[in-house]
Protein backbone atom coordinates (compact mmCIF):
# COMPACT_ATOMS: atom_id res chain seq x y z
CA UNK A 1 0.00 0.00 0.00
CA UNK A 2 2.65 2.45 -1.13
CA UNK A 3 0.13 5.05 -2.26
CA UNK A 4 -1.80 5.34 1.02
CA UNK A 5 0.43 8.14 2.46
CA UNK A 6 -0.03 9.97 -0.83
CA UNK A 7 -3.80 9.66 -0.53
CA UNK A 8 -3.54 10.93 3.04
CA UNK A 9 -1.60 13.94 1.79
CA UNK A 10 -4.19 14.61 -0.90
CA UNK A 11 -7.01 14.36 1.67
CA UNK A 12 -5.15 16.80 3.92
CA UNK A 13 -4.62 19.20 1.01
CA UNK A 14 -8.33 19.01 0.13
CA UNK A 15 -9.38 19.75 3.71
CA UNK A 16 -6.93 22.65 4.02
CA UNK A 17 -7.92 24.07 0.65
CA UNK A 18 -11.66 24.08 1.29
CA UNK A 19 -11.11 25.38 4.81
CA UNK A 20 -9.00 28.23 3.43
CA UNK A 21 -11.70 29.06 0.88
CA UNK A 22 -14.28 29.61 3.62
CA UNK A 23 -14.78 33.20 4.58
CA UNK A 24 -13.18 33.91 7.96
CA UNK A 25 -15.62 34.47 10.80
CA UNK A 26 -13.86 37.69 11.75
CA UNK A 27 -14.33 39.19 8.34
CA UNK A 28 -16.90 41.93 8.47
CA UNK A 29 -17.94 44.75 6.18
CA UNK A 30 -15.38 47.42 5.37
CA UNK A 31 -17.10 49.80 7.75
CA UNK A 32 -16.16 47.64 10.70
CA UNK A 33 -12.51 47.66 9.64
CA UNK A 34 -12.60 51.42 9.75
CA UNK A 35 -13.97 51.22 13.30
CA UNK A 36 -11.13 48.87 14.24
CA UNK A 37 -8.59 51.39 13.00
CA UNK A 38 -10.17 54.27 14.83
CA UNK A 39 -10.79 52.41 18.06
CA UNK A 40 -8.05 49.87 18.64
CA UNK A 41 -8.30 50.02 22.46
CA UNK A 42 -9.43 46.99 24.46
CA UNK A 43 -13.07 46.92 25.51
CA UNK A 44 -13.03 44.39 28.33
CA UNK A 45 -9.82 45.19 30.16
CA UNK A 46 -11.64 47.69 32.39
CA UNK A 47 -13.46 44.85 34.13
CA UNK A 48 -10.30 43.38 35.58
CA UNK A 49 -10.71 44.75 39.16
CA UNK A 50 -14.15 43.15 39.39
CA UNK A 51 -12.84 39.85 38.08
CA UNK A 52 -9.98 39.95 40.55
CA UNK A 53 -12.43 40.64 43.34
CA UNK A 54 -14.62 37.75 42.15
CA UNK A 55 -11.70 35.33 42.31
CA UNK A 56 -10.46 36.41 45.75
CA UNK A 57 -10.56 33.42 48.15
CA UNK A 58 -11.23 35.80 51.05
CA UNK A 59 -14.68 36.56 49.65
CA UNK A 60 -15.63 32.92 49.57
CA UNK A 61 -14.21 32.33 53.01
CA UNK A 62 -16.36 35.18 54.32
CA UNK A 63 -19.48 33.71 52.66
CA UNK A 64 -18.67 30.25 54.05
CA UNK A 65 -18.43 31.64 57.55
CA UNK A 66 -21.59 33.77 57.41
CA UNK A 67 -23.92 32.43 54.71
CA UNK A 68 -25.95 29.25 54.28
CA UNK A 69 -24.16 25.98 53.45
CA UNK A 70 -24.72 25.88 49.66
CA UNK A 71 -24.00 29.55 49.03
CA UNK A 72 -20.17 29.53 48.68
CA UNK A 73 -20.36 26.70 46.15
CA UNK A 74 -22.98 28.46 44.08
CA UNK A 75 -21.12 31.76 44.19
CA UNK A 76 -17.85 30.08 43.25
CA UNK A 77 -19.53 28.43 40.27
CA UNK A 78 -21.07 31.67 39.09
CA UNK A 79 -17.85 33.62 39.52
CA UNK A 80 -15.90 31.00 37.66
CA UNK A 81 -18.32 31.34 34.79
CA UNK A 82 -17.76 35.08 34.81
CA UNK A 83 -13.98 34.51 34.78
CA UNK A 84 -14.37 32.23 31.77
CA UNK A 85 -16.31 34.91 29.95
CA UNK A 86 -13.63 37.41 30.86
CA UNK A 87 -10.85 35.25 29.38
CA UNK A 88 -12.91 34.80 26.21
CA UNK A 89 -13.43 38.54 25.97
CA UNK A 90 -9.75 39.20 26.62
CA UNK A 91 -8.86 36.80 23.89
CA UNK A 92 -11.25 38.63 21.60
CA UNK A 93 -9.52 41.92 22.38
CA UNK A 94 -6.18 40.32 21.69
CA UNK A 95 -7.36 38.84 18.41
CA UNK A 96 -8.67 42.22 17.34
CA UNK A 97 -5.28 43.81 18.00
CA UNK A 98 -3.53 41.01 16.17
CA UNK A 99 -5.85 41.56 13.24
CA UNK A 100 -4.85 45.19 13.23
CA UNK A 101 -1.20 44.10 13.07
CA UNK A 102 -2.03 41.84 10.10
CA UNK A 103 -3.75 44.70 8.29
CA UNK A 104 -0.63 46.81 8.82
CA UNK A 105 1.45 43.97 7.36
CA UNK A 106 -0.85 43.64 4.33
CA UNK A 107 -0.65 47.36 3.60
CA UNK A 108 3.11 47.63 4.11
CA UNK A 109 5.42 47.82 1.11
CA UNK A 110 7.94 45.59 2.87
CA UNK A 111 7.20 42.72 5.25
CA UNK A 112 9.75 40.87 7.37
CA UNK A 113 9.43 37.09 7.36
CA UNK A 114 11.01 36.85 10.81
CA UNK A 115 8.47 39.21 12.38
CA UNK A 116 5.54 37.48 10.72
CA UNK A 117 6.58 33.97 11.76
CA UNK A 118 7.37 35.18 15.24
CA UNK A 119 3.87 36.64 15.54
CA UNK A 120 2.28 33.48 14.21
CA UNK A 121 4.23 31.39 16.70
CA UNK A 122 3.37 33.72 19.58
CA UNK A 123 -0.32 33.76 18.76
CA UNK A 124 -0.37 29.96 18.77
CA UNK A 125 1.33 30.06 22.16
CA UNK A 126 -1.16 32.62 23.40
CA UNK A 127 -4.08 30.39 22.42
CA UNK A 128 -2.48 27.41 24.08
CA UNK A 129 -1.85 29.29 27.30
CA UNK A 130 -5.36 30.67 27.36
CA UNK A 131 -6.59 27.09 27.29
CA UNK A 132 -4.28 26.28 30.19
CA UNK A 133 -5.68 29.22 32.11
CA UNK A 134 -9.19 27.90 31.52
CA UNK A 135 -8.13 24.47 32.72
CA UNK A 136 -6.72 26.05 35.84
CA UNK A 137 -10.04 27.72 36.52
CA UNK A 138 -11.82 24.41 36.03
CA UNK A 139 -9.47 22.95 38.62
CA UNK A 140 -10.61 25.73 40.97
CA UNK A 141 -7.29 27.50 41.12
CA UNK A 142 -7.54 31.27 41.15
CA UNK A 143 -4.66 32.59 39.01
CA UNK A 144 -5.11 36.25 39.96
CA UNK A 145 -1.50 37.44 39.42
CA UNK A 146 -1.38 35.74 36.04
CA UNK A 147 -4.74 37.09 35.03
CA UNK A 148 -3.64 40.52 36.14
CA UNK A 149 -0.47 40.21 34.07
CA UNK A 150 -2.43 39.07 31.07
CA UNK A 151 -4.80 42.00 31.32
CA UNK A 152 -1.94 44.47 31.72
CA UNK A 153 -0.20 43.11 28.66
CA UNK A 154 -3.28 43.43 26.49
CA UNK A 155 -3.86 46.92 27.81
CA UNK A 156 -0.26 48.04 27.18
CA UNK A 157 -0.34 46.53 23.72
CA UNK A 158 -3.54 48.37 22.95
CA UNK A 159 -2.15 51.69 24.17
CA UNK A 160 0.94 51.27 22.00
CA UNK A 161 -1.15 50.30 19.00
CA UNK A 162 -3.42 53.28 19.53
CA UNK A 163 -0.42 55.62 19.62
CA UNK A 164 1.02 53.97 16.54
CA UNK A 165 -2.24 54.26 14.64
CA UNK A 166 -2.45 57.93 15.53
CA UNK A 167 1.10 58.40 14.29
CA UNK A 168 0.20 56.46 11.17
CA UNK A 169 -2.77 58.71 10.46
CA UNK A 170 -0.61 61.80 10.84
CA UNK A 171 2.04 60.40 8.49
CA UNK A 172 -0.55 59.41 5.92
CA UNK A 173 -2.03 62.90 6.04
CA UNK A 174 1.45 64.40 5.64
CA UNK A 175 2.22 62.12 2.70
CA UNK A 176 -1.07 63.04 1.02
CA UNK A 177 -0.39 66.73 1.58
CA UNK A 178 3.13 66.38 0.15
CA UNK A 179 1.86 64.47 -2.87
CA UNK A 180 -0.83 67.05 -3.58
CA UNK A 181 1.64 69.93 -3.24
CA UNK A 182 4.07 68.17 -5.64
CA UNK A 183 1.22 67.55 -8.05
CA UNK A 184 0.11 71.15 -7.92
CA UNK A 185 3.68 72.21 -8.80
CA UNK A 186 3.66 69.79 -11.73
CA UNK A 187 6.48 67.62 -10.34
CA UNK A 188 6.35 63.89 -10.99
CA UNK A 189 6.67 62.37 -7.52
CA UNK A 190 7.65 58.92 -8.92
CA UNK B 1 -9.14 3.84 -34.58
CA UNK B 2 -6.55 1.35 -33.42
CA UNK B 3 -6.70 0.72 -29.67
CA UNK B 4 -9.17 3.52 -28.86
CA UNK B 5 -12.52 2.64 -27.43
CA UNK B 6 -15.40 4.71 -28.73
CA UNK B 7 -16.24 5.88 -25.18
CA UNK B 8 -12.80 7.38 -24.72
CA UNK B 9 -13.09 9.06 -28.08
CA UNK B 10 -16.51 10.53 -27.28
CA UNK B 11 -15.42 11.83 -23.90
CA UNK B 12 -12.31 13.26 -25.46
CA UNK B 13 -14.35 14.95 -28.19
CA UNK B 14 -16.65 16.47 -25.55
CA UNK B 15 -13.60 17.66 -23.67
CA UNK B 16 -12.20 19.38 -26.75
CA UNK B 17 -15.59 20.96 -27.47
CA UNK B 18 -15.87 22.45 -23.95
CA UNK B 19 -12.26 23.61 -24.12
CA UNK B 20 -12.95 25.30 -27.43
CA UNK B 21 -16.03 26.94 -25.91
CA UNK B 22 -13.93 28.20 -23.02
CA UNK B 23 -11.31 29.56 -25.40
CA UNK B 24 -13.99 31.41 -27.37
CA UNK B 25 -15.51 32.79 -24.15
CA UNK B 26 -12.07 33.99 -23.02
CA UNK B 27 -11.44 35.60 -26.40
CA UNK B 28 -14.88 37.17 -26.90
CA UNK B 29 -15.00 38.65 -23.39
CA UNK B 30 -11.37 39.76 -23.71
CA UNK B 31 -10.45 37.93 -20.50
CA UNK B 32 -7.04 37.23 -22.02
CA UNK B 33 -6.08 40.76 -21.01
CA UNK B 34 -6.43 39.94 -17.31
CA UNK B 35 -5.52 36.27 -17.56
CA UNK B 36 -2.95 35.94 -20.36
CA UNK B 37 -1.22 32.90 -18.83
CA UNK B 38 -4.48 31.03 -18.38
CA UNK B 39 -5.48 31.88 -21.92
CA UNK B 40 -2.12 30.59 -23.19
CA UNK B 41 -2.55 27.41 -21.17
CA UNK B 42 -5.94 26.70 -22.73
CA UNK B 43 -4.49 27.42 -26.21
CA UNK B 44 -1.52 25.10 -25.62
CA UNK B 45 -3.72 22.32 -24.24
CA UNK B 46 -6.10 22.57 -27.15
CA UNK B 47 -3.21 22.59 -29.58
CA UNK B 48 -1.83 19.45 -27.95
CA UNK B 49 -5.18 17.71 -28.42
CA UNK B 50 -5.31 18.74 -32.09
CA UNK B 51 -1.74 17.58 -32.69
CA UNK B 52 -2.20 14.25 -30.89
CA UNK B 53 -5.58 13.31 -32.32
CA UNK B 54 -4.37 11.97 -35.72
CA UNK B 55 -1.70 9.85 -34.03
CA UNK B 56 -4.17 8.42 -31.53
CA UNK B 57 -6.68 7.64 -34.27
CA UNK B 58 -4.03 5.87 -36.33
CA UNK B 59 -1.96 4.04 -33.72
CA UNK B 60 -3.99 4.21 -30.50
CA UNK B 61 -3.06 5.49 -27.03
CA UNK B 62 -0.62 2.76 -26.10
CA UNK B 63 1.66 2.79 -29.16
CA UNK B 64 5.24 3.69 -28.22
CA UNK B 65 5.43 6.53 -30.73
CA UNK B 66 2.21 8.28 -29.68
CA UNK B 67 3.01 7.73 -26.01
CA UNK B 68 6.41 9.39 -26.35
CA UNK B 69 5.02 12.22 -28.38
CA UNK B 70 2.18 12.74 -25.87
CA UNK B 71 4.55 12.85 -22.89
CA UNK B 72 6.93 15.13 -24.77
CA UNK B 73 4.23 17.69 -25.50
CA UNK B 74 2.92 17.27 -21.94
CA UNK B 75 6.07 19.07 -20.77
CA UNK B 76 4.99 22.20 -22.63
CA UNK B 77 1.43 21.92 -21.24
CA UNK B 78 2.73 21.57 -17.69
CA UNK B 79 4.97 24.58 -18.16
CA UNK B 80 1.95 26.59 -19.37
CA UNK B 81 -0.05 25.34 -16.40
CA UNK B 82 2.70 26.41 -13.98
CA UNK B 83 2.62 29.86 -15.56
CA UNK B 84 -1.16 30.01 -15.10
CA UNK B 85 -0.73 29.07 -11.42
CA UNK B 86 1.86 31.83 -11.03
CA UNK B 87 -0.71 34.19 -12.52
CA UNK B 88 -3.30 33.14 -9.94
CA UNK B 89 -0.75 33.81 -7.18
CA UNK B 90 -0.01 37.22 -8.65
CA UNK B 91 -3.68 38.16 -8.98
CA UNK B 92 -4.39 37.22 -5.39
CA UNK B 93 -1.40 38.76 -3.61
CA UNK B 94 0.46 40.85 -6.18
CA UNK B 95 -1.25 44.11 -5.19
CA UNK B 96 0.28 43.90 -1.70
CA UNK B 97 3.98 44.23 -2.41
CA UNK B 98 5.22 43.33 1.09
CA UNK B 99 3.03 40.27 1.49
CA UNK B 100 3.68 39.24 -2.11
CA UNK B 101 7.45 39.30 -1.61
CA UNK B 102 7.09 37.11 1.47
CA UNK B 103 4.54 34.74 -0.11
CA UNK B 104 6.63 34.39 -3.26
CA UNK B 105 9.62 33.19 -1.26
CA UNK B 106 7.51 30.71 0.72
CA UNK B 107 5.72 29.39 -2.36
CA UNK B 108 8.96 28.98 -4.29
CA UNK B 109 10.53 27.20 -1.35
CA UNK B 110 7.68 24.69 -1.06
CA UNK B 111 7.45 24.25 -4.83
CA UNK B 112 11.18 23.53 -4.94
CA UNK B 113 10.88 21.09 -2.03
CA UNK B 114 8.01 19.08 -3.54
CA UNK B 115 9.56 19.13 -7.03
CA UNK B 116 12.89 17.95 -5.62
CA UNK B 117 11.18 15.15 -3.73
CA UNK B 118 9.37 14.10 -6.91
CA UNK B 119 12.57 14.08 -8.95
CA UNK B 120 14.45 12.11 -6.33
CA UNK B 121 11.74 9.49 -5.98
CA UNK B 122 11.19 9.12 -9.74
CA UNK B 123 12.57 5.92 -11.27
CA UNK B 124 14.80 5.85 -14.32
CA UNK B 125 12.59 3.90 -16.70
CA UNK B 126 11.49 6.20 -19.51
CA UNK B 127 7.70 5.81 -19.15
CA UNK B 128 7.77 5.70 -15.32
CA UNK B 129 10.06 8.73 -15.02
CA UNK B 130 7.85 10.95 -17.13
CA UNK B 131 4.71 9.76 -15.36
CA UNK B 132 6.28 10.31 -11.93
CA UNK B 133 7.63 13.71 -12.91
CA UNK B 134 4.16 14.65 -14.11
CA UNK B 135 2.63 13.48 -10.83
CA UNK B 136 5.28 15.37 -8.89
CA UNK B 137 4.52 18.57 -10.75
CA UNK B 138 0.78 18.13 -10.22
CA UNK B 139 1.43 17.60 -6.53
CA UNK B 140 3.56 20.75 -6.50
CA UNK B 141 0.70 22.71 -8.08
CA UNK B 142 -1.72 21.38 -5.45
CA UNK B 143 0.59 22.29 -2.57
CA UNK B 144 1.28 25.76 -3.98
CA UNK B 145 -2.46 26.52 -4.36
CA UNK B 146 -3.19 25.38 -0.80
CA UNK B 147 -0.37 27.46 0.68
CA UNK B 148 -1.47 30.45 -1.38
CA UNK B 149 -5.03 30.31 -0.08
CA UNK B 150 -3.92 29.63 3.49
CA UNK B 151 -1.76 32.71 3.21
CA UNK B 152 -4.67 34.74 1.86
CA UNK B 153 -6.90 33.51 4.66
CA UNK B 154 -4.35 34.41 7.33
CA UNK B 155 -4.10 37.97 6.01
CA UNK B 156 -7.86 38.13 5.30
CA UNK B 157 -7.37 38.78 1.60
CA UNK B 158 -10.55 37.88 -0.25
CA UNK B 159 -10.12 36.31 -3.69
CA UNK B 160 -12.17 37.43 -6.65
CA UNK B 161 -14.88 34.77 -7.43
CA UNK B 162 -13.41 34.02 -10.89
CA UNK B 163 -9.97 33.58 -9.37
CA UNK B 164 -11.40 31.18 -6.76
CA UNK B 165 -13.06 29.11 -9.46
CA UNK B 166 -9.86 29.09 -11.48
CA UNK B 167 -7.88 27.86 -8.47
CA UNK B 168 -10.53 25.26 -7.57
CA UNK B 169 -10.38 23.88 -11.12
CA UNK B 170 -6.61 23.59 -11.13
CA UNK B 171 -6.49 22.20 -7.62
CA UNK B 172 -9.11 19.50 -8.13
CA UNK B 173 -7.59 18.43 -11.41
CA UNK B 174 -4.10 18.25 -9.89
CA UNK B 175 -5.35 16.19 -6.95
CA UNK B 176 -7.22 13.84 -9.23
CA UNK B 177 -4.21 13.44 -11.51
CA UNK B 178 -1.99 12.53 -8.56
CA UNK B 179 -4.46 9.94 -7.25
CA UNK B 180 -5.23 8.62 -10.72
CA UNK B 181 -1.60 8.42 -11.76
CA UNK B 182 -0.35 6.79 -8.58
CA UNK B 183 -3.00 4.05 -8.77
CA UNK B 184 -2.24 3.54 -12.43
CA UNK B 185 1.45 3.32 -11.63
CA UNK B 186 1.15 0.67 -8.97
CA UNK B 187 -1.95 -1.41 -9.26
CA UNK B 188 -4.36 -0.96 -12.07
CA UNK B 189 -2.39 -1.09 -15.28
CA UNK B 190 -5.09 -3.39 -16.64
CA UNK B 191 -7.77 -0.70 -16.16
CA UNK B 192 -5.84 1.85 -18.15
CA UNK B 193 -8.82 2.77 -20.34
CA UNK B 194 -11.09 3.39 -17.38
CA UNK B 195 -8.54 5.59 -15.68
CA UNK B 196 -7.94 7.46 -18.92
CA UNK B 197 -11.66 8.22 -19.16
CA UNK B 198 -11.73 9.31 -15.51
CA UNK B 199 -8.75 11.60 -16.13
CA UNK B 200 -10.48 13.21 -19.10
CA UNK B 201 -13.70 13.55 -17.08
CA UNK B 202 -11.81 15.26 -14.25
CA UNK B 203 -10.37 17.76 -16.70
CA UNK B 204 -13.83 18.18 -18.21
CA UNK B 205 -15.16 19.05 -14.75
CA UNK B 206 -12.43 21.69 -14.34
CA UNK B 207 -13.14 23.06 -17.81
CA UNK B 208 -16.85 23.31 -17.01
CA UNK B 209 -16.07 25.21 -13.81
CA UNK B 210 -13.85 27.65 -15.70
CA UNK B 211 -16.38 27.99 -18.47
CA UNK B 212 -19.10 28.88 -15.95
CA UNK B 213 -16.83 31.53 -14.43
CA UNK B 214 -15.64 33.09 -17.68
CA UNK B 215 -18.77 32.99 -19.81
CA UNK B 216 -19.98 36.24 -18.24
CA UNK B 217 -18.15 39.56 -17.97
CA UNK B 218 -15.92 39.86 -14.93
CA UNK B 219 -15.68 42.92 -12.69
CA UNK B 220 -12.73 45.16 -13.50
CA UNK B 221 -9.72 44.16 -11.42
CA UNK B 222 -9.08 46.67 -8.67
CA UNK B 223 -5.91 48.69 -8.92
CA UNK B 224 -3.41 48.29 -6.07
CA UNK B 225 -4.33 49.70 -2.65
CA UNK B 226 -2.51 52.71 -1.21
CA UNK B 227 0.29 51.25 0.88
CA UNK B 228 1.51 52.65 4.19
CA UNK B 229 4.84 54.44 4.56
CA UNK B 230 7.70 51.93 4.66
CA UNK B 231 8.88 52.58 8.21
CA UNK B 232 5.48 51.99 9.83
CA UNK B 233 5.79 48.23 9.60
CA UNK B 234 9.43 48.27 10.68
CA UNK B 235 8.43 50.20 13.81
CA UNK B 236 5.28 48.31 14.68
CA UNK B 237 6.06 44.66 13.90
CA UNK B 238 8.90 44.23 16.42
CA UNK B 239 6.89 46.16 19.00
CA UNK B 240 3.89 43.89 18.57
CA UNK B 241 6.05 40.79 18.80
CA UNK B 242 7.81 41.97 21.96
CA UNK B 243 4.43 42.59 23.60
CA UNK B 244 3.19 39.17 22.58
CA UNK B 245 6.33 37.48 23.81
CA UNK B 246 5.97 39.17 27.19
CA UNK B 247 2.35 38.15 27.32
CA UNK B 248 3.30 34.56 26.67
CA UNK B 249 5.95 34.70 29.34
CA UNK B 250 3.33 36.02 31.72
CA UNK B 251 1.07 33.12 30.89
CA UNK B 252 3.85 30.58 31.25
CA UNK B 253 4.35 31.77 34.84
CA UNK B 254 1.04 30.12 35.53
CA UNK B 255 2.46 26.68 34.82
CA UNK B 256 5.61 27.40 36.78
CA UNK B 257 3.72 28.64 39.83
CA UNK B 258 1.54 25.52 39.83
CA UNK B 259 4.61 23.30 39.69
CA UNK B 260 6.15 25.31 42.50
CA UNK B 261 3.02 24.90 44.66
CA UNK B 262 2.77 21.16 44.03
Amino acid sequence: MFYLPLFGLIALLLILFFWSLRRPRLSKPVGDQAVAFEDPGPRHITYFPQIRQALEPADLAYLASRGPAGLPRRVRKERRRVAFSYITALRGDFQRLLRLARIIAVLSPEVGAVHEFERLRLSVQFSWRCQLLRLRLVCQLAPIPELSGLSCMVSAFAVRMEAAMKELGERAAMAAELASSLESRGIDSR
Amino acid sequence: MAGISKYVLWVWALNVAVELGLLLALASRKHYRNYPAFFSYICVDLLQAVVLLPGYLRWGFSAALTERFAWGTQGIVIFARAWAIAEICWHLLGQYSGIWALARRILLFFAFLVALYSILTAGWQWDQTVLKADLGLELTIGVVIVILFLFARYYEIVADPALRVLAIGFFLFSCFTVVNGSILQHKLKQYEDLWRILGILAFLASLSLWFSAFRKPLPVLASGPALLPGDVYRTLAPEVNVRLRRLNEQLSKLGRSRKHRS
